[in-house]
Formats: C-alpha cells, structure tokens, sequence
C-alpha cells in the first residue's frame, strides 16, 4: 500500500508550483549517505514505495534506510474521454513536493561503495536528476 | 587536537547580496567576526583557505583583519542549498584559556563482532564539547571493536580528552548494536483506499440525528 495521510482537512488541493530551492530537509540528518534531488518536482507514493523495494534488496540486515520525504498532496485527474466542466477531479494519488536541493532517502549503515550502488539503483525510479551525498562537514 | 590555520581576511565596506555575490564571483566568500564586546566587522576571505579549513577539521584560525592578527573560532558557516559551495562564514573572537562549546563528529574506530549478527546504529554523529578553544578535539574517537548484540555505548561512556566535557544529555545513544529488522509486508486490505477527513464524521452524526 502506498504511503498517504491517516487524516485529512480537505479532500483535494490546487495544483500550485514548486518555487524556489530547499532550505529546510536538505542535509544528510540520519544516515551517513543520501540522496539528493536536484530539480523540482511531484514526487509519487509509488515512486517512493517503488526507491523503497529497490532500496530493500540492498540494506536488508546490513543497514537501515531512512525515507525523508512523505507524500501529503492530493494529486486529481479527470478520467479519460470525459468532457470538460462539471467539477474537479477525483483524488489519483498522493504526492511529495519535492524542492531542489532536497534530500529524499539516507543510508545507514553500509560502506560507502554499497551505499553508492543501493542510491544510484533508485535514482534510476525517481522521475527527476538526483545525486549521491554524505554529511556536511561538522563545524 | 584540531590543528590551526592562518589566513588572511580583508575589512568590506560594501554589504548586501549584489557585493556578496560579486565577492563569491572573484573567489571570496563574505563573512564577519564578532565576540568579546568588540563591535562586529564584516570581512571576506579566500574561499580556497576557507575550503581547505573545513575539509581538515580546523576550528580555530588565526585571522589577519588588514594587517591586525586576531585569533577567531570558526563558529558558523553557511551552504548554498546543494550544500556545495560556502555562502557566509561566521568568525568568533577567543582568546588564549577560553573555553567554548563546539560540535566534534564521532569517529567509530574498530570493527564490532556482534554486527554481523545485528545491526550497527549510530544515532548521534557529533556531540557538543566543551573544551578550551585551542584545545578542540579533531574528533571523538569511539572503539567498536568489543561491542556485541544488544550492547549500547552512551556518552556518558565516552573516553573523552583531558579538560573536554561533554553537554548533550549523557543517557544519549551514541551507538549500539540492534537486532536486525523483520521487514513485515503490509496488508493491502488492512488499510483505507482514502484518508479520513477531519471534521467530515462529525458534520455527517449531527446530520443523522436531526
């Protein structure tokens, strides 16, 4: 099952635009390794799910995985062949706004070699560019 | 102990983001140093030393200020939102036998046996010291190497140096090692096609009962 909200205030939600870059969820905060997104953009449950089984495979008893993003918007669509008007569309499926800069998974526990191997497997899933990451030097 | 650093610095007259920018553009980057009382100074240095500062640990540089040396703790520094390049540096006056609180990273020393039955968890990675300013530990160097499953390292725990205290909460988890995960696949069924709207369930009982 896909991630969504338990509860919710409203069933649907306007569209709006991912604006400007990520200033908050963009360091590596749990893990040792991350990946992170460079461009904007929805990023589906499914998509998430599908880094996730990908992720599974390669962390699974080694390590941990840490999924930092969570799709909280209603996406909606009008089914196909139907004409225009009469109303919003029906909630699709659920959401993640993603901001450049933004961190969308980490890595615990896993050499960097592995780590590089399990992040770039589900970069390949994610529906724009992104790049492997590791803490930012203490200061 | 982090090693120290000179490096040169130049007093700026201009501020905002277009003299920022245009600093950053010919190889600088902006920052001011401020502490002990002394009237904050906005300031800009090389962007290759200041580079070179945080990629080798060094806290505490020695800073030339127009040709005036003054010793200054490398206290903040701000990224762009890649976390690629460095934005702003803040500087910190201290002074010889000062004590201040700084963040050291955790260094794990040591392969644990007891990771190839569990699994490694560390949930702190830097922990904040206090220490005399030109005595700053590099790192927290932690030893692993006789941990098996179960065991937990707090930071109360820690060997840490001569005249380093630390302040995050003792009973904090520095590492341990944990059971692996049974990953447990979910029930399609279990759980709601729709989230509940909140305050829908309420509006719909008044409604029944009128």
């Amino acid at each position: 099952m896909p991630l969504m909200p338990k509860r919710v205030k409203y069933r649907k939600s306007q569209r709006g635009k991912v604006k400007g870059k990520a200033t908050r969820g963009n360091t590596v905060a749990f893990g040792e390794y991350g990946l992170q997104a460079l461009e904007g953009g929805w990023l589906s449950a499914q998509a998430i799910e599908a880094g996730r089984i990908t992720a599974a495979h390669m962390v699974r008893g080694e390590g941990r995985l840490y999924i930092r993003v969570f799709p909280h918007k209603p996406i909606t669509s009008i089914p196909l062949e139907t004409r225009m008007g009469k109303g919003k569309g029906e909630p699709e499926y659920w959401a993640a706004v993603i901001r450049p800069g933004m961190i969308i998974y980490e890595v615990a526990g896993l050499p960097e070699s592995a780590a590089r191997i399990c992040l770039s497997r589900i970069a390949y899933k994610m529906p724009f560019r992104c790049r492997f990451v590791s803490r930012r030097p203490s200061i | 102990m982090a090693e120290s650093m000179e490096m040169k610095s130049e007093p700026r007259s201009q501020i905002g983001s277009r003299a920022a920018r245009k600093l950053r553009k010919a190889g600088k980057i902006p920052g001011v140093i401020y502490g002990h009382g002394q009237n904050t100074i906005s300031l800009s240095v090389s962007a290759d030393d200041l580079e070179h500062a945080i990629r080798h640990g060094i806290r505490v540089v020695d800073l030339s200020i127009g040709g005036e040396k003054q010793k200054a703790l490398l206290r903040d520094v701000q990224w762009d939102y890649l976390g690629m390049d460095v934005l702003h540096v803040d500087f910190y006056r201290i002074t010889e036998g000062e004590r201040v609180v700084v963040e050291v990273p955790i260094e794990l020393r040591g392969e644990a046996p007891g990771a190839h039955e569990g699994m490694l968890e560390q949930p702190l990675h830097q922990i904040e010291v206090e220490c005399l300013a030109t005595g700053i530990p590099e790192s927290i160097r932690v030893n692993i190497s006789q941990m098996q499953l179960g065991d937990v390292i707090h930071v109360r725990d820690l060997k840490l140096p001569e005249g380093v205290e630390a302040k995050t909460d003792p009973d904090a988890v520095v590492v341990q090692i944990v059971a692996k995960e049974v990953v447990e696949e979910e029930e399609a069924a279990a759980s709601p096609a729709e989230p509940e709207i909140i305050g829908r369930a309420k509006a719909e009982e008044e409604q029944e009962g009128e």
